[in-house]
């Protein structure tokens, strides 16, 4: 679930002020757990996602989950 | 769930059953698929058709003494198809040569037919083709036996002649001019495997099984006249094939019995209903035999019986393209699966659980019952997908709640006496209600959640109208009737939920109920047997209109009713008296009362599926170029979202001044939360004069919508209330992302399982909402935060 938008890279964090960098995140929903590649604040760690990824292939492994 | 039980209510459905010609043709040609490709002009596909079920199609097809025309359903609306007919004209244009088969090499075993008329010869070459050694003896010097006697116009000699030389040239043995007596018959059992009987007389009386054509334990079968004592050749035919069969199980030695029920003529368990089909009389043959064109229009006339009531009352069964014994498959094998993808999932969450289908089958099958129990299963089984029914849950768990929920006795006159001294005041039938107080509770009006939502104002109006009217003390409970939970197979919660409303029942001393949502009357007619109820409407109808002088243009209306009420005639009746009493014309829609359809908020499909409950709509909302009337706020909701004018009952019972009732836009999802916080506020303002207690919310920043962002809170099911508590926390906690090229900023914040996302630009004070989406997979960032919550 890898995903870098057009968008993010002109997105700073607001608390520290720092650029974000693709970096292993663990995401988990139902019984699934996975590591993907995300933005996000390299000091607070706080997690960008925009809406292409959360309604797109977020919405598909939610549903892909939630049916099996 | 019992799924052999359910499966077994899969077999009951006749969806699938044979049209009643197949079943009455003794050989079950494919009649409606025969027609269907004459009626494509495939006049050599419908003679394969005929090719593959009919012993010497090249005869009977002319001959054939037609069992399939007189129950023909078209009889009913202009007159039988007229197979026979057909079959001939496809004969005539459909015939190809046919393709060389290579011969099974003989050595399954020594069969003598005894007789070679039609019976004996499909019996010969039946078992020929599968590889017996086959001898014949005839008493003649010629086979066909009575076929001869139907030489004529249609079947001539030398047609007859090249079907029974091709019988020849098959290489069986053939005796000619032997006749068979009972020594004879002696001698042939002890000689061959089996034999088979198909002459037309007989010395002696012969017993046969009607289902094998054994004759007792021997290796002797018997067809054809002798058997069926009718000159039928159609029959003769069947009966020769049917023979050939037992030989070869026989000979095989397995069952003789198994699974042969529909052999030859059955009465089919289909049932077809043509009494919406035009009536149509049968195309006339201009010469002897039909032309292709009227071949083709007498084909036309076939109404391919096939029973789809159900399906053609129902959006949802036919945007699955469903018929209830392969839903039922569907649920059975998404019930079974260990490993693997549920796919029936959404199928099942988009059934608006309205009960049509049961009311449209001729034998009663509810998948209303099945989809619900499945529904139940799925949460049971925790495989019920979260994100189906989480909004409409938690949209109940508000009504239940402090923000909404309310139980309050009828203001005792004690408390009211003030109100007796006023002069205006004490002469309003609230007061004179007031006034006859006794203080024991008689009746509770319910007006469930969604009309309070959607008639915030009315509903104060409607109380003191109970009070003024119905005889006895009347309190009110602002609350859920489960409705939700019910749908959503959350037996559970829904449990939980009636007895939380038995208590209340309890602890007012068991009072009548006065219900306004037809949810409600479903619900609490469901698992609330033991509480008497009222329908808000019956009340107008026994007590009188509150209001006088409604109608402003008197026009015709097109009556919606509710799928929730289906059974009940009396609360249509009553509907109907408002409507007229209120000086407006009804014409009614081809599905209503018992028979309506529902809107496409049941069964939570608006949650679940938004493009099933989008064709519900569009599907009802096309049927009447009416104004429509409903009577219950999800069903006005959705048909006003569609773009028909729809009014709702109390929009003419209690009319506004503020526009056009059946255009007005109905609350947004955040709106209705407010509109049920504000009925509870104004009541115990204005009815029982407490000071509400104020409720915290996190609505302290302000927002600028514009219209395209609404839309999509509206199409998420975010509230504003999630938007304004991400902003608390970006705003408080700094934490979200800046954009320094648009000055935008993006913030996040779980609640519950979902996390939200608002993007938003600030402006002097106000904050103009940019976007906002959510989901609900977790991001576990690394100091364990996942997001916040709330």
């Amino acid at each position: 679930m890898k995903h870098e938008s057009n968008d993010q890279t002109k997105w700073l964090c607001d608390k520290c002020q720092r650029e974000l960098e693709l970096a292993k995140v663990k995401v988990r929903y139902m019984e699934g757990n996975f590591e993907v590649d995300l933005m996000k604040c390299p000091t607070c760690n706080q997690v960008f996602i925009d809406e292409v990824l959360a309604l797109g292939k977020m919405k598909e492994v939610e549903e892909g989950l939630e049916d099996k | 769930m019992n799924l052999d039980k359910l499966l077994e209510t899969g077999d009951r459905c006749i969806h699938k059953e044979p049209p009643t010609c197949t079943a009455q043709c003794p050989v079950h040609l494919e009649i409606i698929d025969f027609l269907a490709e004459i009626e494509k002009g495939n006049f050599q596909n419908a003679y394969k058709l005929m090719e593959k079920k009919m012993p010497f199609h090249n005869i009977i097809g002319r001959i054939c003494d037609h069992p399939c025309e007189a129950p023909c359903e078209r009889s009913k609306a202009g007159g039988s198809i007229r197979i026979s007919d057909l079959e001939k004209a496809v004969l005539e244009y459909g015939t190809y040569k046919p393709k060389k088969v290579w011969p099974l090499p003989k050595n399954k075993g020594k069969v003598a037919i005894i007789g070679g008329g039609l019976s004996g010869l499909t019996t010969a070459v039946d078992l020929d083709k599968k590889g017996y050694i086959v001898t014949i003896f005839e008493k003649t010097n010629q086979l066909g036996g009575r076929l001869w006697d139907f030489v004529g116009d249609s079947l001539t000699e030398a047609i007859l002649q090249q079907e029974l030389k091709a019988v020849v040239d098959k290489k069986m043995t053939i005796h000619f001019e032997e006749t068979v007596d009972k020594s004879k018959l002696t001698e042939l059992l002890t000689e061959y495997d089996a034999v088979y009987l198909g002459t037309a007389n007989w010395a002696v009386p012969i017993e046969v099984n009607p289902v094998t054509f054994q004759v007792g334990n021997l290796a002797l079968f018997v067809g054809g006249q002798l058997l069926n004592k009718t000159d039928s050749v159609i029959l003769s035919a069947s009966s020769g094939r049917r023979a050939a069969i037992s030989i070869e199980r026989f000979l095989s030695k397995v069952s003789l019995t198994d699974s042969r029920d529909r052999e030859g003529i059955f009465e089919t368990p289909l049932q077809f209903d043509i009494s919406s089909k035009e009536s149509l009389p049968p195309i006339e043959k201009s010469t002897g035999i039909y032309s292709q064109v009227e071949a083709i229009d007498e084909a036309k006339r076939c109404v391919k019986c096939q029973c789809r009531k159900c399906i053609e009352g129902c959006v949802h069964l036919r945007k699955f393209e469903m018929s209830p014994d392969a839903y039922i498959r569907q649920i059975n094998h998404n019930e079974r699966i260990i490993l693997g993808t549920h796919y029936a999932n959404k199928m099942i969450n988009s059934c608006a659980e309205c009960g049509l289908c049961k009311e449209e089958c001729f034998l009663d099958i509810s998948m209303n019952d099945v989809i619900h129990e499945t529904r139940e299963s799925m949460v049971a089984r925790g495989k019920m997908p979260v994100s189906a029914h989480d909004f409409a849950l938690k949209d109940m768990a508000f009504s239940n709640s402090s923000r909404f929920s309310l139980v309050r006795k009828q203001p005792s006159k004690e408390e009211s006496k003030d109100l007796f001294y006023y002069p205006l005041i004490s002469f309003s039938d609230y007061v004179k209600g007031l006034y006859k107080g006794t203080g024991k509770t008689e009746y509770l009006f319910y007006p469930g959640c969604q009309l309070p939502a959607s008639y915030p104002d009315d509903i104060k109006s409607i109380y003191e109208y109970l009070v003024g009217h119905v005889k006895g003390d009347v309190g009110i409970y602002l609350g859920c009737c489960g409705a939700p939970a019910d749908w959503a197979g959350q037996r559970g919660l829904m449990n939980e939920n009636i007895e939380a409303i038995k208590k209340v029942w309890a602890e007012m001393d068991h009072p009548t109920f006065i219900l306004a949502c037809s949810s409600c009357i479903r619900i609490f007619e469901k698992y609330l047997p033991e509480i008497k109820v009222e329908s808000l409407w019956d009340i107008y109808v026994r007590e009188g209109l509150p209001n006088k002088d409604h109608i402003k243009i008197p026009q015709t209306l097109s009556i919606h009713d509710a799928c929730g009420t289906r059974e009940n005639s009396d609360l249509h009746e009553s509907v109907r008296k408002i409507v007229a009493k209120l000086g407006y014309g009804i014409e009614e829609l081809e599905y209503s009362k018992e028979k309506t359809k529902c809107c496409g908020y049941g069964g939570l499909v608006y949650y679940a599926n938004r493009e099933q409950c989008d064709a519900f709509v569009s599907e009802r909302i096309d049927e009447s170029e009416h104004d429509l009337l409903v009577y219950c706020a999800m069903c006005k909701d959705l048909f006003v979202s569609g773009g028909k004018r729809t009014y709702h009952l109390l929009d003419l019972i209690y009319p506004k001044d503020d526009g056009e009732a059946a255009t007005r836009k109905m609350p947004t999802l955040s709106e209705r939360h407010q509109n049920r916080s504000r009925v509870k506020r104004i009541l115990l303002k204005e009815i029982w004069r407490e000071e509400p207690m104020e409720i915290v919310l996190e609505d302290n920043f302000t927002l600028i919508i514009p219209e395209d962002v609404q839309r999509k809170i509206e199409d998420r099911y975010i509230l504003i209330e999630d938007i304004q508590a991400v902003l608390k926390n970006a705003e408080e906690n700094n934490e979200r992302f800046c954009n320094p090229e648009t000055e935008e900023y993006l913030a996040r914040l779980r609640r519950d399982n979902v996390t939200f996302w608002v993007k938003y630009e600030k402006e002097a004070g106000s904050f103009l909402i940019k976007s906002v989406y959510s989901h609900r997979m977790e991001i576990l960032e690394e100091d364990g935060n996942s997001g916040g919550t709330k």
